[in-house]
């Protein structure tokens, strides 16, 4: 791995270290590395010997943010390691009540994004040894030898579409600030949908929503869904059946989407998460688009004390069903 | 006698099976790779590693009703819904891990008394053609379960492919009547198939060996407390885990009429052990990671004499947060000693 992280990662630890060691905080959580050099899995670090796992790379894509959920039940203070995804994510389960602030501590890590596995080898177009980076460059080694590719290139899709890279909140920041990303085009996708009539919209989306699970990691994974109860597993009424039939399918999506409205912060971990490759953030950036328009521009999750469009009414809101 | 087709004929060869019944072939739709009854134009990726969803699903569908009601108050007139002509199926490409997982299935569902009479006669009117995998990915270990990736001792027909031609074994007498049906498109190959060479799988330095008894006692083990941290409660590994079969059965429908189905469900799920009245014997994270791992690893091995997995690397794949079997094997203890 590039050097630079190394040295990253052994500030991190040095830092968060003195506060989790000191007491400051009983429970860190962070990444350590999986099975392999491209995945890095949650740490639950509580001593000296966990903290030696710690690692920060171009693989911490996963959100920790969630975690606090369980983990604040058990210890009276947590540390945690929020990239510019994370931040908002925590803002989000702020803004929810789900967390109280004065029991995080919040340890921001601007962040360069994330590298693709999956666009990494075919990258490589053989079998990937290892990868090293160096100024905005990926070196990919393979059996037969050496490919440079920019980095850009090889994100992770939630992360080339990132706009804030850099903590939103956080109460100290361990790197140096990658600033906001100008120019991101982020409603392509959607847009090309809009342009589709409603039956061939309806087509795509039963297409897509064929391959569902229901396996409900989109909803796991997700920092606006904190409900305690999923309307999901509510049995009475029953919202939502059983069954692997397009109509429930469509039932979970929707519901989910809609009850992000405004609240989505547009992290792409559900697309992320998703085992079938449902293309989720479709469907949450339609909602996130659709609220600009209607409301004015607004970002979840970027200032905790901005209140979500559909959780204040002003006399002046647009009504746009009954305008219709 | 071994017989081969050449590729370029296979579309014709697709054609001709489907005529029987669904034949379920690894499919690739937008970029997705998963068992699916073939259809004109489909991109059937014999090439493709394991797809995202093993192929239980053609034996235990992911839902099917199995009776139908009508009635009032007084009376209930019940029918049962046997399998439609869907039970006569060709299963088209399995690899062999996937293959030993189905036997796996098919002890729990067919090898005792009474068997489940739905799952019996999809799985006996199936013929299955497995297919040789010759270049396993970094998550494949099969090799731990003693899984030739080469060869399916469960097959009807042992399939290898090669770059012009896939050559077809016939191990049973189904699979001989499949192939007579493909007479036209099929030749004697002249010369012994390329059998692919001994394929090696890495093994993520576990050691197996006594892990099941070891575990009989250790349903209190600290080891617990640490391993379900991560999970974040969703169903991804037990519904692209091959060797994982629990269902839920529902209603659907009123007072007056309606269907029973049953429909997969996950140990993963609070809801899965939700008792009326309330109790949930399995109430947090920790009680369902260590049910699903000792299920795996020790409650099927004692009841049937085998660790739950076949190696296929599905839960290595999926996890969102890389919490898989091999993680819960190494923090159970069972690494091989001389890697330590």
């Amino acid at each position: 791995m590039a050097e630079k992280s190394l040295k990253e990662a052994e500030k991190i630890r040095e830092i968060v270290g003195q506060d989790l060691l000191g007491g400051r905080i009983g429970l860190l959580l962070g990444w350590e590395k999986g099975h392999y050099w491209w995945q890095s899995r949650p740490l639950f670090a509580k001593n000296e010997a966990d903290l030696e796992k710690l690692t920060w790379d171009s693989f911490c894509v996963i959100n920790l943010s969630r975690y606090l959920l369980e983990e604040l039940k058990e210890h009276g203070k947590v540390g945690v390691l929020v990239k510019g995804c994370d931040a908002r994510a925590f803002n989000r389960l702020l803004q929810d009540n789900m967390v109280a602030r004065d029991r995080v501590v919040l340890y921001g890590l601007p962040c360069p994004g994330m590298l693709d596995y999956g666009r990494l080898n075919e990258e490589a177009g053989g079998a990937l040894i290892s990868i090293s980076e160096s100024n905005g460059s990926v070196t990919l080694k393979t059996g037969t030898g050496e490919k440079s590719v920019e980095r850009d290139q090889v994100l992770m899709k939630k992360c080339a579409e990132c706009v804030y890279p850099d903590p939103v909140v956080y109460d100290q920041l361990l790197l140096s600030p990658q600033g906001k990303k100008e120019g991101v085009e982020r409603f392509k996708s959607v847009e090309d949908l809009e342009e589709l009539t409603p039956d061939e919209r309806f087509a795509y989306w039963e297409g897509e929503l064929s391959r569902c699970l229901r396996c409900y990691a989109c909803r796991q994974v997700c920092p606006f869904c904190s409900c305690r109860e999923c309307f999901v597993e509510q049995d009475n009424p029953r919202w939502q059946g059983r069954a692997y039939q397009p109509g429930e399918n469509f039932m979970f999506h929707l519901v989910r989407a809609y009850h992000g409205t405004g609240r989505c912060i547009d992290c792409g971990e559900c697309e992320r998460a998703c085992p079938v490759d449902i293309p989720l953030q479709e469907l949450n950036r339609k909602l996130i688009k659709d609220i600009n328009q209607l409301y004015g521009d607004y970002e979840a999750g970027v200032d905790a004390e901005a209140d979500p469009p559909l959780l204040t009414y002003r006399p002046d809101d647009p009504a746009a069903f009954s305008e219709k | 006698m071994k017989k081969m087709i050449g590729l370029d004929k296979l579309p014709a060869l697709w054609e001709q099976l489907s005529a029987e019944g669904p034949l379920y072939l690894p499919i690739e739709e937008r970029g997705v790779v998963c068992f699916k009854p073939w259809y004109e134009g489909a991109v059937v990726r014999l090439d493709a590693l394991n797809g995202v969803v093993p192929p239980k699903d053609i034996f235990l569908p992911r839902e099917e009703t199995y009776m139908r009601y009508q009635g009032g108050s007084q009376t209930l007139e019940i029918e049962a819904v046997s399998p439609g002509p869907d039970d006569k199926a060709t299963l088209f490409g399995v690899h062999p891990c996937d293959l030993k997982a189905v036997e796996m299935l098919d002890r729990v569902y067919i090898d005792q008394e009474p068997g489940d009479s739905l799952y019996r006669r999809r799985r006996e009117n199936a013929t299955v053609v497995a297919l040789a995998c010759s270049s396993p990915d970094p998550f494949c270990f099969c090799n731990l379960f003693e899984v030739d990736p080469a060869d399916a001792p469960g097959a009807d027909i042992m399939a290898y492919l090669s770059e012009q031609s896939l050559y077809l074994e016939t191990r049973t007498e189904k699979g001989e009547t499949m192939l007579a049906k493909a007479e036209s498109l099929i030749s004697d190959a002249k010369d012994e198939p390329e059998r692919p060479r001994e394929v090696k799988t890495t093994d993520f330095g576990l050691y197996l060996e006594g892990l099941s008894d070891n575990l009989k006692e250790r349903f209190d083990d600290p080891a617990w407390d640490n391993l379900y941290k991560s999970c974040l409660s969703c169903g991804v590994c037990t519904y692209v885990c091959p060797t994982c079969y629990c269902f839920d059965v529902e209603d659907f429908g009123h007072e007056g009429a309606g269907e029973r189905f049953r429909c997969w469900d996950s140990c993963m799920f609070g809801h899965f052990t939700q008792m009326a009245g309330g109790h949930n014997p399995r109430p947090d994270r920790k009680e369902r990671v260590r049910q699903r791992f000792l299920h795996k690893l020790q409650y099927y091995p004692q009841t049937y004499g085998e660790i739950a997995c076949v190696g296929c690397g599905r839960c290595l794949r999926s996890c969102p947060v890389n919490l898989d079997i091999v993680q819960a094997v190494k923090a159970l203890g069972g690494e091989a000693v001389e890697q330590r």
